[in-house]
C-alpha cells in the first residue's frame, strides 16, 4: 500500500464554459496535514466537493486508500474514513448538540428500523457508549455546556466546533476541513487551530481549506495553492510563502 | 406530560367544536358524535402515517390517498366480496387479519416504488411524482374493472370484519341506540391509533428517529457522516405508507363499499389539513386536529347554505373545499406549529 | 395517428406556453407554484364570464351576468388581468413570504392550499358545469397532413408565434437577461444593480399572462371547466420535467412532446376502450424519466439535494 491516501489524476470539471476545476495530478501523504488556498473562486470547495463525491467531475480518476472512487456515492466515501466538513455550517438545527453528535456516531446498524424496535441490552449499552464519547468531544471541544441545547441555538464558532466534533464521532482517517476558522473570533480560532494540530499529531490526516494565512503557515506541513482550478504551487508554507506564481495570484492581474 | 397552554388550548378546541355540533344538531346527536368520532379515527390515523412523511424526515407527499387505496383494494380483493356492474361474488377469501397483512405491505411496497425515482432528488419532485402516481393509481382501478369493479366498486366484504364483533358489544351499543357495524368500525380506528403512536414514540426516540430527523434537517450533512439518506426516506415512506393504507382499511369498512371517487386528491388534502391543523411533528396533534377538523367540515354545509341561497350540491361542497384550502394556507403562514406542534421546530426556516 | 399528431400538437403548444409560463417562474422564484393550474383557468374564466351574451342562461352566483363582449377584447382584457392577478399573488402574498424568509417547503405547502381555495372559489362562481366559449361551431379543414377547425389552427400558430417571441423576448431585450441572470444566480446579479425584487414581479405578471393565455387556447379548443387548469397541471409538469426544469427552451419542446404523446398514445392498441387514460401516459413518461435522467432532455445535472 502507497502512502499516498488521497490521489487525484487529470481531474476537470467546467461550469458553463469556466473551468473550475483543473488538475493534472495530486496526491496527499498519509499523516499529512496539508492547507489547499487561493483567490476567491480558485476551485477548492469544488476540489473538496468532487473528492468526496458532492458533484460528478467531467473527467478524470479519483483514488482514496488505492481504491477508486470515481464514481462512488458520498455516503460511501465517507464510510471509507475521508469525512469532510462545509463551508456553510450543516449541523442539524432542529436536534440538540448531543443528538448531533450521537447520530454522527452511531453505527448504520444501530440506526435500522428494526433494532430500534426492538431495543436489546446490547443497542442500549452502544447508545451509552456513543453518549460516552460525545461527552467526551464534547469536554475537548469545550461545547459540553451546550449539549442539550438545539444546534440553531449555537454561535457561528460553535457551530464549527460541532461540525468538527460530529467528524470525529467518526474517527476519520483523512479528515477535509473547509474553511474551519471562518467566522470564527481570534482566541477561539487560535484554540482551535490547536486543536487541529493535536489531531494532526493523533496520525489524522488532515486536508484544510483556509484563506487565513497566518493559521496556515503555521500549522501546515504542506500547501498547495489552487488558482483558476489550476495548481499554481505546492511545497512547504516558506516554499510557497516565496513563490512569485503565488503572489501574483494573490494580488490579482487585471487582464482576465 | 406537563398541562401547557398548547395543550390547553388544544382541549379546549376540540370541546368547543364539539358543543358546535351539538348546538347545530338538536336530534340525533349521539349518532351524529359517533359518525363523526369514526370518521376522525380514521383520517388520524391517515395523518399520523403523513406525519412520518413530512413531521419526521420532511417528505412532501401528495399522493396519501392514492397509499390509503391501495391498502384498501388489495385488502377487500383478498376478502369475500362481490365487484363490477354484476356484483360478481367472490367467496373465497382469506381472513381479515391476513388479507390486512398482506394489504399493508403492498401499501408500503407501493411506496418503495413511488420513492425510488424521486428520492434521489429534491422534495418538490417527490411531490410531483405522488400527485402523478395517485392518478396513474385513480385512472387504473377505473379502468381494470374486472379486477376492481371499476366505477362501481365493490360492496359487501363488511361480514370478513363485523364478524368479530363479540355479543356484549352489540348489546351495548343497541342500548344506545346506535349502528353497531359503524362503531365497531369507530373503535378499532381508534384502538390502531393508539397503538401505531405507541410504536412511534418508541421509534421516534429511538437511533432510527434519530437518523430520520437529521435528513429532514440536512441531507448533505448525513451522507457526508456515512449515511444513505435515500435509503433512510425510503424506509420512512414505507412506513407511512402503511400506516396509510390501514387507514384506507378502515375508511372502507365505515363505508361499506368502495369504488373510484373514494381515494382522489381531496382525500389527501383534508389529511394534509388535519395534520397542519394538529401541528407536524406532533404525535398526538392528529388525533385533536382529525376531530376539530371534523367538526367543523360537517357543519359548513349548513354555514353555506346560509350565505349563499341557491347554491347546488357542489357548489356547497365548494365551499367546504374552500375553506380547506384557506385552512391549510393560513396554517402554513400564521401558525405552521398547528396546535400541538414543537415551536422549536417550525418549520419556517426549513429552505 | 396522423390525425392525433394534429391533436397533440394543439395540445402540445398549450402545454407549452403553459410550461414555459410555470419554468420561468420557477427559474426566477425557485418556487413550484401549484396555484399555476387555476390562473390557467382564470383565463378561460374570465374570457367567458366577459363574452358570454347577456341573456344567456348561464347565471354566475345568482347575481352576475355576462357582460357580452366581443371575443377577442374579452380575452385580451382576460390576459391583462391575469397577469395583475399573478402581480397581486407576488405583492401581497409572495414577496412578504420572502422577506419573511419562509422556506420553499411551507411555501409549497401554502401554493397547494392556494390552489384549493381558488378551484373552489370558481366553482362557486362558474358552478361545475362543463362551458364553451360563444363560437361558432366550425368544420374541419385539412392542412397539410392533419384535419382541425380553422380556429384551432390560429390557435396553433398563435402558440407558435408566442413561443418564438418568447425565445426572442428572453434573449436580446434587458428585461430578458436580467431575468435569466436572476434565475443563474440571484446573489451576483443583485450586485450588478439588477433589482431583483422588480425582476421577480415582472416573471410574476407575465407567467400569469402567459398562463392565462394558455387557458384561453385550452378553452378554445376544449371547453371551460372550473377544475381545468388542475386537470392539465400534472401534464405540465411532466412537460417540464421531460424538457428540462430550469430552462426555457427545454420546457417547450418537453410540453410539446408531451402533447404529442399524450395524443398519440391513443391510436396505440393497448389503449383500447382507456382513452381517458392517456394522460397516465405522460405521468408515466415523466416518472420514467426522473428516475433515469431526472435532468430531462435539455436540463443540467444538477446537485443531489
Amino acid at each position: 500500500m502507497s502512502n499516498k491516501l488521497l490521489e487525484v489524476k487529470n481531474l476537470k470539471k467546467t461550469f458553463g464554459g469556466l473551468k473550475a476545476v483543473d488538475i493534472e495530478n495530486l496526491s496527499f501523504n498519509k499523516n499529512e496535514l496539508t492547507s489547499v488556498i487561493g483567490p476567491n473562486g480558485a476551485g477548492k470547495t469544488t476540489f473538496f466537493d468532487l473528492v468526496s463525491r458532492f458533484q460528478q467531475q467531467d473527467i478524470g480518476e479519483i483514488y482514496f486508500k488505492d481504491k477508486k472512487i470515481t464514481k462512488s456515492q458520498p455516503y460511501k466515501v465517507s464510510r471509507l474514513g475521508l469525512i469532510r466538513t462545509f463551508q456553510l455550517t450543516k449541523v442539524f438545527d432542529r436536534m440538540t448538540v448531543l443528538e448531533n453528535l450521537m447520530f454522527s456516531g452511531s453505527s448504520i446498524k444501530n440506526d435500522s428500523f428494526f433494532q430500534s424496535i426492538i431495543s436489546t441490552s446490547s443497542s442500549k449499552k452502544y447508545e451509552k457508549g456513543l453518549k460516552d464519547k460525545a461527552f467526551e468531544i464534547m469536554k475537548d471541544l469545550n461545547i459540553e455546556k451546550m449539549s442539550e441545547s438545539y444546534a440553531r441555538e449555537l454561535s457561528g464558532g460553535q457551530k464549527k466546533l460541532l461540525e468538527l466534533g460530529r467528524s470525529l464521532m467518526k474517527n476519520p482517517e483523512l479528515l477535509m476541513l473547509d474553511e474551519p476558522l471562518a467566522g470564527v473570533n481570534p482566541k477561539l480560532a487560535e484554540d482551535l487551530l490547536e486543536k487541529i494540530k493535536n489531531l494532526s499529531d493523533q496520525g489524522i490526516t488532515i486536508l484544510m481549506v483556509e484563506h487565513n494565512i497566518e493559521a496556515v503557515m503555521k500549522i501546515s506541513e504542506r500547501v498547495v495553492v489552487l488558482a483558476e482550478g489550476q495548481v499554481i504551487a505546492e511545497g512547504s508554507p516558506q516554499d510557497v510563502r516565496n513563490n512569485n506564481k503565488v503572489i501574483e495570484a494573490y494580488l490579482g492581474t487585471a487582464d482576465e | 406530560m406537563k398541562i401547557s397552554s398548547k395543550w390547553i388550548t388544544t382541549i379546549l378546541l376540540t370541546f368547543l367544536s364539539i358543543a358546535l355540533v351539538f348546538v347545530l344538531n338538536p336530534d340525533g346527536q349521539l349518532r351524529i358524535l359517533a359518525n363523526l368520532l369514526t370518521f376522525a379515527g380514521i383520517y388520524a390515523l391517515a395523518a399520523i402515517g403523513l406525519n412520518v412523511h413530512f413531521g419526521l424526515t420532511g417528505l412532501l407527499n401528495f399522493g396519501h390517498a392514492s397509499f390509503m387505496g391501495v391498502g384498501a383494494y388489495v385488502t377487500l380483493l383478498l376478502i369475500p366480496h362481490a365487484a363490477g356492474r354484476e356484483g360478481e361474488i367472490n367467496e373465497n377469501g382469506l381472513p381479515f387479519l391476513a388479507a390486512l397483512a398482506i394489504g399493508i405491505v403492498a401499501a408500503a411496497l407501493f411506496g418503495l416504488l413511488l420513492g425510488l425515482p424521486a428520492m434521489r432528488l429534491r422534495g418538490d419532485y417527490l411531490a410531483i411524482v405522488t400527485i402523478a402516481a395517485a392518478e396513474i393509481f385513480r385512472l387504473l382501478i377505473r379502468d381494470l374493472e374486472s379486477i376492481t369493479g371499476g366505477v362501481y366498486g365493490i360492496i359487501n366484504f363488511s361480514d370478513a370484519l363485523q364478524k368479530y364483533r363479540p355479543v356484549f358489544f352489540d348489546e351495548a351499543v343497541a342500548r344506545l341506540d346506535l349502528a353497531p357495524a359503524q362503531i365497531w368500525v369507530g373503535l378499532l380506528s381508534w384502538l390502531t391509533v393508539f397503538i401505531v403512536l405507541l410504536l412511534l414514540k418508541r421509534l421516534s426516540a429511538s437511533p432510527w428517529g434519530r437518523a430520520l430527523r437529521a435528513v429532514r434537517e440536512d441531507e448533505d450533512a448525513v451522507r457526508a457522516l456515512g449515511k444513505n439518506a435515500v435509503w433512510l426516506k425510503l424506509q420512512s415512506f414505507m412506513l407511512g405508507a402503511g400506516i396509510a393504507g390501514i387507514a384506507g382499511v378502515f375508511l372502507a369498512f365505515n363505508y361499506g363499499s368502495v369504488q373510484t371517487t373514494i381515494f382522489v386528491p381531496l382525500l389527501t388534502f383534508y389529511v394534509w389539513a388535519i395534520m397542519i391543523l394538529g401541528g407536524v411533528g406532533s404525535l398526538t396533534g392528529p388525533i385533536f386536529g382529525s376531530i376539530i377538523f371534523w367538526a367543523i367540515i360537517s357543519e359548513t354545509d349548513k354555514i353555506a347554505s346560509l350565505i349563499f341561497e341557491n347554491a347546488d350540491g357542489q357548489q356547497l361542497a365548494g365551499v367546504r373545499f374552500m375553506l380547506v384550502g384557506l385552512l391549510i394556507m393560513m396554517l402554513m403562514i400564521f401558525r405552521p406549529s398547528g396546535l400541538l406542534g414543537k415551536k422549536e421546530e417550525l418549520l419556517l426556516n426549513v429552505k | 395517428m396522423i390525425d392525433q399528431l394534429g391533436n397533440g400538437l394543439l395540445l402540445g403548444i398549450i402545454i407549452s406556453v403553459a410550461s414555459v409560463a410555470l419554468s420561468l417562474l420557477y427559474s426566477v422564484t425557485r418556487i413550484v407554484n401549484f396555484a399555476h393550474g387555476e390562473i390557467i383557468a382564470l383565463g378561460a374564466i374570465l374570457t367567458l364570464f366577459f363574452s358570454n351574451p347577456v341573456d344567456s342562461r348561464v347565471i354566475y352566483l345568482d347575481r352576475f351576468s355576462p357582460l357580452g363582449m366581443d371575443f377577442f377584447i374579452s380575452a385580451a382584457l382576460a390576459v391583462i388581468l391575469c397577469g395583475v392577478f399573478g402581480g397581486l399573488l407576488e405583492l401581497c402574498l409572495f414577496r412578504p413570504l420572502r422577506k419573511a424568509e419562509v422556506g420553499n417547503i411551507a411555501i409549497l405547502v401554502v401554493t397547494i392550499g392556494l390552489s384549493i381555495f381558488i378551484r373552489h372559489l370558481y366553482l362557486i362562481f362558474a358552478t361545475g358545469r362543463v362551458q364553451n366559449f360563444p363560437l361558432e361551431l366550425e368544420r374541419r379543414v385539412t392542412y397539410l397532413f392533419f384535419d382541425m377547425t380553422p380556429r384551432n389552427f390560429r390557435v396553433l400558430i398563435a402558440g407558435l408565434v408566442v413561443m418564438v417571441l418568447i425565445g426572442l423576448f428572453l434573449t436580446f431585450t434587458r428585461i430578458g437577461k436580467a431575468m435569466r441572470a436572476v434565475r443563474d444566480s440571484g446573489e451576483l446579479a443583485s450586485i450588478s444593480g439588477i433589482n431583483s425584487d422588480n425582476i421577480i414581479l415582472f416573471t410574476w405578471i407575465s407567467s400569469s399572462m402567459l398562463a392565462g393565455l394558455a387557458g384561453i387556447f385550452q378553452a378554445i379548443i376544449n371547453d371551460v371547466r372550473y377544475n381545468m387548469g388542475f386537470l392539465i397541471l400534472l401534464l405540465i409538469f411532466a412537460g417540464t420535467v421531460l424538457g428540462g426544469i430550469g430552462t426555457s427552451f427545454g420546457a417547450m419542446v418537453g410540453g410539446l412532446l408531451i402533447g404529442i404523446f399524450v395524443q398519440v398514445s391513443v391510436a396505440f392498441p393497448f389503449m383500447e376502450g382507456h382513452t381517458e387514460a392517456k394522460n397516465a401516459v405522460a405521468l408515466a413518461i415523466m416518472i420514467v424519466i426522473l428516475l433515469f435522467r431526472p435532468q430531462g432532455i435539455f436540463g443540467q445535472k444538477e446537485r443531489i439535494s
